[in-house]
């Protein structure tokens, strides 16, 4: 069984007046363990929507989503204890240092004191947060926050990675901390979802790609496959082309 | 509820705001500093004001130069003659400097006269402060018969215009009297003759006592505000900062972290409201502003009440917790801590106007004022710091209705808190929250909605019996047909709307199915003898808690009412009515909500509190209670409402039949109602109590399948 199994997932909203709009329109796919899936597509593809539902943050309208075992809906808690979500715009707490922060996220998960402060430990030496793991969160670099908020995605050791557009924003040293940590991860046999618009990103590191657009998935395969069937080799000319073919009307990268 | 996690979130949020300057600049700088200059500075002011009144000139219209010279001159010359006379009769009596400082002094010297045709313009129009009319003028100095006619002009909204009208008016009062002392005595009669009662004023208040006024209202204010900056903090703060996001992905439920915020947000409200509290006891220790805290209170008398001050502390707390609540609530709606400003500036100014009223220096902590939320804290506030002596029953009505009020504000925190609507939305729209076609159809009642309305329906619900009272000519009576009017409306048609708006399934809500048998069996045993245990109960707890001769009145007068209403009119009214209604409210849509959140016995026993708070009677609440324990049981078991009201309405039935035939009471041996509280006779105990029993057997004991506990509602 894959580690997560996505099934003909919808999610409808409604705006002040009551009429509905579907963000995500019978979305499935599967991600194996070891595997890098990278999510694509234009913005207002249904990206983030999708992750939020995967994540447990938003219940889904219809369809079924499996992560480790657990059915959301019913295994909120395990779902979540399964899970590390990372988005670039995650905030750390300004006034905690990164240690304080990594303890709290501890306990949230559910260690005891003592089992908090050992995984803390472990993961300060891990992603070399020890030189600044004292001083408040507020004063540290871009990149010292990034590797705070890996670890503290990694807090319940999760076989599920959840990212949301990791790398928005950042400058290219910070860029290759979170793609490296990604690889590593993946070495070490974690699902990892990777929504991204990085296109050149998501060509060097996923192992599968999805194409997603008006909250659907157009077309989905290894990056060779996607190749082939668009007759391209940039994964730029690729995504045109597919987005192209499904919707004559659309055809602007975003 | 996993209180580690709660413990975890609530000592990392207390870490987190305790080391951000702006929350210790708002907790205690601004206490220490505030007191102090407003207490030195507002009794400045205040003296200032007062003394400038004192010495300030007067501006007299007249509408002759001879008037004001031939008339009223001489007049006021006369006055200052006789003041002076008293003054040096007082000396000479040995009169203190103090004494003698207090007494009178004339007017005349204060006033300018200005002549002018138009008075009435000139008063109007604020040229001058009083206008003075003379409409027949004799001579003072001539014995005889004569009568001066005069008009004082003057504006009441203008504070120097009526202080001058009233010192004119003392000044003319005492030169008329002097001469009606000389009249009298020249025709040899005795002055007490048409003085036999001489009142003598002494004004005690002072400027002081304003402040006695404004203190509770501040300190209430100052509690309330010290919950706004870490309110917004850990919501809004948190959204804007982009750490709302992976709080939520932890595998933490919402009511642990919204209740580990709650109780770090109380804790911040509760230390700002200490500091509030020493820091106004410090300046009134060391400023000597004792006396004019306290209100009318002689020189000597009992100082500053410095024991009320944890008293004081104790009643700020439930305050703190419910304003933390509320602001919680609230400030989860907005995105960022801007937007949360917005949202609470309204808060803020609805807490406001309550706590206006009750400054007041006319309002009193009675009637409605004792569950008018803050209103209710700020007029507690008030008597304690002034020393009055504060009966159990308004301190039990203002506690429990801000407590029940803080509960209610927790729970929509929590609804509001998780909603994914209010999460992840880019604003929140109310028309959304109340566009029913969004609406999920759910089994059940929220428990947070059910708290919400039962704690609007508190206040609302003891407001209508007041005034039921008062309204009617026939008391009691009046407010027997009313509250049987107004009951099915604000118990059961208003919730029943509610529930079907928001697509709530009725049926299942209100618990209208037919049970079986057995429990309706049980609902009669139980309805035809619970008048028993509860009988004994009272007597249990009047050894303990004597019941007020108020309440006996209180009965009798109930029974007079009965007695003046046809029996089918009081069984419907006090029995039909009544247990139809309660049972629907609090068995059906408030059980049911309750049980969505809470175990089955927390369920039972907070409905059961609630039923008995709404009886508002202290002396009966333990008896109201007891029974709210019965019929919470008899409706869970049976999973009907049915039961319950057969039992309801046969209690209550049974009660007001005795009223129009105390024949079958008389005969099982029943004491006369005079002789009450006392103990049944054994025999009724023994049969009643063994059938009693039976009931709760019948309702008890499991049959074949067990009870199925009711699913949470969805959404």
């Amino acid at each position: 069984m894959a580690m997560i199994e996505v099934d003909n997932l919808t999610k409808e909203f409604h705006d002040s007046d009551g009429r509905a709009f579907r963000a995500v329109d019978g979305l499935s796919f599967q991600v194996e363990a070891g595997q890098i899936y990278g999510l694509l597509g234009p913005n207002g593809a249904g990206k983030t929507t999708s992750l939020r539902m995967l994540s447990a943050l938003m219940t889904p309208s219809s369809g079924r989503i499996t992560v480790n075992g657990y059915t959301v809906g019913e295994h909120v808690f395990e779902i979540k204890q399964s899970i590390g979500f990372l988005t670039a715009n995650t905030g750390l707490y300004q006034r905690l240092s990164p240690r304080d922060v990594l303890r709290y996220f501890g306990e949230l998960h559910g260690f005891d004191k003592q089992q908090a402060r050992d995984r803390c430990e472990v993961l300060i030496r891990e992603m070399d947060i020890t030189d600044f793991s004292d001083q408040r969160c507020g004063t540290l670099s871009t990149g010292q926050k990034q590797r705070t908020n890996i670890a503290r995605a990694l807090i319940a050791d999760p076989p599920v990675l959840i990212m949301d557009e990791p790398t928005l924003g950042l400058d290219v040293m910070s860029n290759r901390v979170i793609l490296d940590f990604i690889i590593a991860q993946r070495e070490a046999g974690k699902a990892i979802i990777l929504s991204t618009h990085y296109l050149d990103e998501a060509e060097t590191m996923c192992d599968m790609i999805g194409l997603l657009h008006r909250g659907r998935i157009v077309a989905e395969g290894t990056i060779d496959e996607l190749r082939e069937r668009a007759d391209a080799v940039r994964l730029s000319s690729i995504f045109l082309k597919l987005i192209h073919a499904h919707d004559p009307l659309e055809g602007v990268l975003p | 509820m996993n209180f580690s996690r709660t413990w975890s979130i609530y000592v990392k949020e207390l870490v987190d705001l305790l080391r951000d300057h702006r929350t210790l600049l708002a907790m205690i700088v601004v206490p220490i500093v505030l007191y102090p200059a407003l207490m030195l500075g507002g009794i400045q002011v205040l003296s200032t004001q007062t003394a400038e009144l004192e010495e300030s000139r007067f501006v007299i219209a007249f509408q002759e130069k001879s008037h004001w010279d031939d008339v009223i001159a001489p007049m006021l010359q006369d006055e200052i003659t006789l003041l002076q006379a008293r003054r040096a009769k007082a000396a000479a009596d040995g009169a203190s400097e103090e004494l003698l400082a207090a007494m009178p002094k004339p007017v005349a010297p204060l006033i300018d006269p200005k002549i002018t045709l138009n008075l009435e313009e000139a008063v109007r129009s604020r040229q001058v402060h009083c206008g003075v009319i003379v409409e027949s003028a004799g001579n003072l100095q001539v014995p005889g018969q004569e009568q001066w006619r005069l008009k004082l002009l003057y504006q009441p909204e203008d504070l120097r215009s009526q202080v001058a009208s009233e010192r004119l008016t003392a000044a003319f009062e005492r030169v008329a009297d002097s001469v009606v002392e000389r009249r009298l005595r020249m025709r040899q009669l005795d002055p007490v003759l048409i003085k036999p009662i001489v009142v003598a004023r002494e004004q005690l208040t002072s400027a002081g006592s304003v402040l006695g006024l404004i203190v509770p209202l501040i300190l209430v204010l100052m509690t309330i505000t010290g919950a706004i900056y870490p309110a917004i903090d850990v919501t809004a703060g948190e959204r804007e900062r982009g750490t709302l996001e992976s709080l939520m992905v932890c595998p933490v439920p919402v009511i642990d972290l919204i209740c580990g915020k709650f109780m770090v947000v109380s804790t911040i409200a509760i230390i700002g409201a200490a500091l509030n509290l020493a820091s106004v006891t410090v300046t009134v220790f060391l400023g000597g502003f004792q006396q004019m805290l306290n209100m009318g209170a002689a020189e000597g008398e009992a100082g500053f009440p410095f024991w009320a001050l944890p008293v004081v502390l104790l009643c700020l707390i439930p305050l703190a917790v419910l304003m933390s609540a509320i602001m919680i609530a609230v400030c989860s709606c907005a995105r960022t801590f801007k937007e949360a400003q917005n949202y609470v500036l309204p808060v803020i100014l609805a807490a406001l106007f309550p706590g206006g009223i009750a400054a007041l220096p006319g309002s009193r902590l009675e009637g409605l004022n004792l569950v008018m939320p803050v209103g209710n804290m700020v007029l507690l506030t008030r008597e304690l710091l002034s020393g009055a002596h504060v009966p159990a029953a308004s301190y039990a009505w203002v506690l429990l209705s801000t407590c029940l009020y803080a509960v209610a504000a927790v729970a929509l925190a929590a609804n509001v808190f998780g909603r994914e609507s209010v999460l992840f939305a880019d604003s929140v729209s109310l028309k959304a929250v109340f566009n029913r076609r969004l609406f999920r159809p759910a089994e059940l009642p929220t428990l947070s909605s059910a708290a919400l309305y039962t704690a609007l329906l508190f206040p609302i619900w003891f407001h209508v019996q007041n005034l039921l009272q008062i309204s009617s000519d026939d008391a009691v009576a009046g407010a027997i047909r009313g509250t049987a009017l107004l009951l099915p409306v604000l118990f059961v048609l208003v919730p029943v709307a509610a529930m079907s708006y928001w697509r709530v399934e009725l049926k299942k809500s209100l618990r209208t199915a037919m049970p079986s048998g057995r429990f309706l069996i049980g609902g009669v045993l139980i309805g035809l003898t619970a008048w028993i245990p509860a009988s004994e109960l009272f007597v249990f707890q009047d050894a303990y808690l004597a019941s007020p001769p108020s309440l006996v009145e209180m009965n009798k007068s109930l029974m007079a009412a009965l007695e003046s209403m046809s029996l089918p009119m009081a069984l419907l009214c006090l029995a039909i009515v009544p247990g139809v209604g309660e049972e629907l409210f609090f068995r059906g849509f408030l059980l049911s909500a309750f049980g969505t959140k809470l175990k089955p016995w927390t369920a039972i026993l907070a409905t059961a509190i609630i039923f008995g708070v709404f009886h508002f009677i202290i002396f009966r609440f333990a008896v109201t209670m007891g029974l709210g324990i019965v019929l919470g049981v008899l409706c869970w078991r049976s999973r009907s409402v049915w039961p319950g009201i057969i039992a309801h309405v046969l209690h209550n039935g049974l009660a007001v039949y005795t009223v129009y035939n105390e024949g079958w009471r008389r005969s099982i041996g029943i004491p006369e109602s005079e002789t009450w509280p006392v103990h049944l006779p054994w025999h009724v105990i023994l049969v009643g109590g063994g059938i009693f029993l039976l009931g709760i057997a019948c309702v008890i004991v499991r049959s074949g399948q067990p009870p199925v506990q009711a699913e949470p509602a969805v959404g």
